[in-house]
């Protein structure tokens, strides 16, 4: 039971990075990335071979790169082999005039690809098998127990959330993170504000994928082992109906969603007891996730928590907006009382 | 970037022998136009003269299939739109863009600050940054004075009337300061009331020295602002001159005004 909940907290945590990263590409900047879990699964599988160690006679595993580097190095080798990915694939994807149901398309035709050649090229990852015996940082240092250190490990990805969180809030409170809603909005007219909205998407493509990949290597850190079972290209859609249920463009929103359905509706039924034939419950998964996608469309458009509305008074004025103010008020604080 | 574009306020615009055609299908034939600082100049005619997409082609939404476009004495012919815009370039579209999920004041200010406020370094630069918002906040509220449209501050592009749109788009194109303003039909689906502040919005920008190229139908709207106006007929120029001239030219007469 310990087990359950601190286990579940940490694919809180996991997700909570997934879904901030894709609705920086996806709610913020409108990149319809159906390719998001080759950024995770990149960072993944490059902190496990930089800390796995080198690849002996005695191995039963292939792998490239093998090396043992110190803590957080893993990491950051991780969380840069994704912007590196992304600044090659969105060089290639993002900087042309390609409409962005095609990107969308080519995304997932990569991702697809991707996991083909990882699976089938054995020297690459190992292959089918994936990588296992990754070692846990910290975990030779502190003697804890199994469950001491699943506790460990969800403090510690509670200050990576929390330190991720304000930035990306703060990235996307500022005119930057404007200039990203007004990319969304209407791509000419921001081109016709001096804005390179080419230059701009291929930015948030590389932090956005950058943090895809550092959620990747931490919880492969954390799990001691990964392989093409653990990201499919379906994957990425979970994230994306998270993102989509809890509110594009917000970001506690995301972590709503992040919160709502791969830990309630994905993690959550892996703990409990077996029930019908083999497969049943995942299969009830699927489609209760789906449900709650359409309820969410029916009644709640843009989600549970939407993006909102920034209202502005100038000082020493009647609050004339207040009459014409609509629908959801958003939670950001007003341009004038932040001093932006 | 800025600063480049301040260096250049006052700047002509000057266009030789552009051609613009869509798959062969010829749309802009052979048009001149030279645009001094200050000179507000109309271009009328009939629909489908290629009025719009000559103003395309200026502003580098269309690319030209030949002919040279100077600002100052800087080709730019092949040069991207957002660096036109840099150059102190701004337009209105026909469609009356706005940011539909933005506030009009969100599109203001994101106006102002341009390219500017879209780089993550600058962003970074907390204190001047935060410093350029103020500024461009109270620029924002200026403007919207001036129009009488503070009301309309806080409501997103999608909940805007036709005309409020309208003037919302040339509001954020005027904003900018540019020194070369290109404006789309900027007067359609405007309220009567409206039209004078807009009409002083667009002559205070020129008295400053920008040049203001202008597509409109509405012929009283030219005859108050244009000093210069080009008529546009089947991809040519047919009629160059002041609007008295014009509105007296037999051809012109023939091919848009009778």
């Amino acid at each position: 039971m310990q087990d359950f909940v601190s286990i579940s907290l940490v694919y809180l945590g996991i997700y909570a990075l997934s879904a901030w990263s894709l609705n920086l590409q996806f709610g913020y900047a409108g990149i319809i990335n159906f390719g998001w879990i080759v950024f995770q699964s990149i960072g993944a599988y490059f902190a496990a071979v930089t800390s796995i160690g080198p690849m002996t006679s005695h191995s039963y595993q292939t792998y490239i790169f093998g090396s043992s580097l110190a803590f957080p190095l893993p990491l950051i080798v991780g969380t840069l082999s994704g912007a590196v990915l992304a600044a090659i694939l969105g060089y290639i994807v993002l900087t042309r005039k390609i409409r962005s149901d095609f990107v969308a398309v080519i995304m997932l035709v990569v991702a697809i690809i991707a996991l083909q050649v990882v699976t089938a090229n054995v020297s690459l990852f190992n292959g089918a098998n994936g990588l296992s015996g990754i070692p846990q940082p910290f975990n030779g240092v502190l003697h804890l127990s199994r469950a001491g250190y699943q506790w460990f490990y969800v403090g510690w990805l509670t200050v990576i959330c929390i330190i991720v969180y304000l930035g990306i809030e703060w990235l996307c409170r500022s005119s930057w993170g404007r200039s990203l809603r007004a990319m969304r909005e209407d791509e000419e007219l921001a081109t016709h504000l001096g804005i390179n909205v080419q230059f701009l998407r291929l930015v948030v493509f590389v932090i956005g994928g950058a943090i895809a990949a550092f959620s990747g290597a931490l919880l492969v850190e954390f799990l001691g082992a990964w392989s093409p079972d653990a990201w499919s290209f379906v994957e990425t859609f979970v994230v994306f109906v998270a993102v989509y249920i809890g509110g594009r463009g917000n970001n506690r929103g995301a972590f709503l969603g992040a919160l709502l359905v791969p830990v309630i509706f994905g993690v959550f039924p892996s703990f409990l007891p077996a029930f019908g034939y083999p497969g049943l419950s995942s299969t009830l998964q699927w489609i209760v996730i789906a449900l709650l996608w359409l309820c969410t469309f029916y009644f709640r458009p843009a989600g549970v928590l939407p993006e909102g509305r920034l209202i502005v008074q100038r000082e020493g004025q009647p609050d004339v907006s207040s009459m014409f103010r609509r629908g959801w008020q958003g939670s950001r604080k007003s341009l004038q009382s932040e001093g932006r | 970037m800025t600063t480049l574009t301040k260096e250049i306020v006052g700047v002509s615009l000057d266009a030789r022998g552009i051609v613009v055609n869509y798959d062969g299908v010829l749309a802009v034939q052979d048009v001149n136009l030279s645009l001094t600082p200050g000179e507000i100049v109309g271009l009328i005619g009939p629909n489908g003269a290629g009025k719009s997409s000559f103003m395309n082609a200026l502003a580098g939404d269309i690319r030209v299939k030949s002919g040279v476009i100077r600002i100052g004495d800087r080709d730019v012919t092949r040069l991207a739109a957002y660096k036109r815009a840099r150059l102190g370039m701004s337009r209105t579209s026909q469609k009356a863009r706005v940011f539909d999920a933005m506030t009009v004041f969100e599109g203001l200010v994101t106006s102002v600050r341009g390219d500017a406020g879209a780089s993550l370094t600058s962003t970074l630069r907390v204190g001047r940054a935060k410093a350029a918002e103020a500024a461009a906040a109270e620029k924002a509220w200026e403007l919207l004075d001036h129009l009488g449209l503070q009301h309309i501050a806080n409501n997103f592009g999608n909940e805007l009337s036709g005309g409020q749109r309208r003037s919302i788009d040339l509001a954020m194109a005027v904003i900018r300061e540019p020194s070369i303003l290109l404006l789309d039909e900027p007067m359609v689906g405007v309220a009567p009331a409206l039209v004078p502040a807009l009409l002083k919005e667009v002559r205070g920008i020129a008295e400053r020295g920008a040049g203001i190229l202008i597509v409109e139908h509405a012929l009283d709207v030219i005859a108050s602002l244009c000093h210069r106006v080009i008529v546009m007929a089947a991809g040519s120029v047919i009629a160059e001159g002041t609007y008295d001239e014009i509105t007296e030219n037999v051809e012109v007469r023939r091919a848009y005004l009778s």
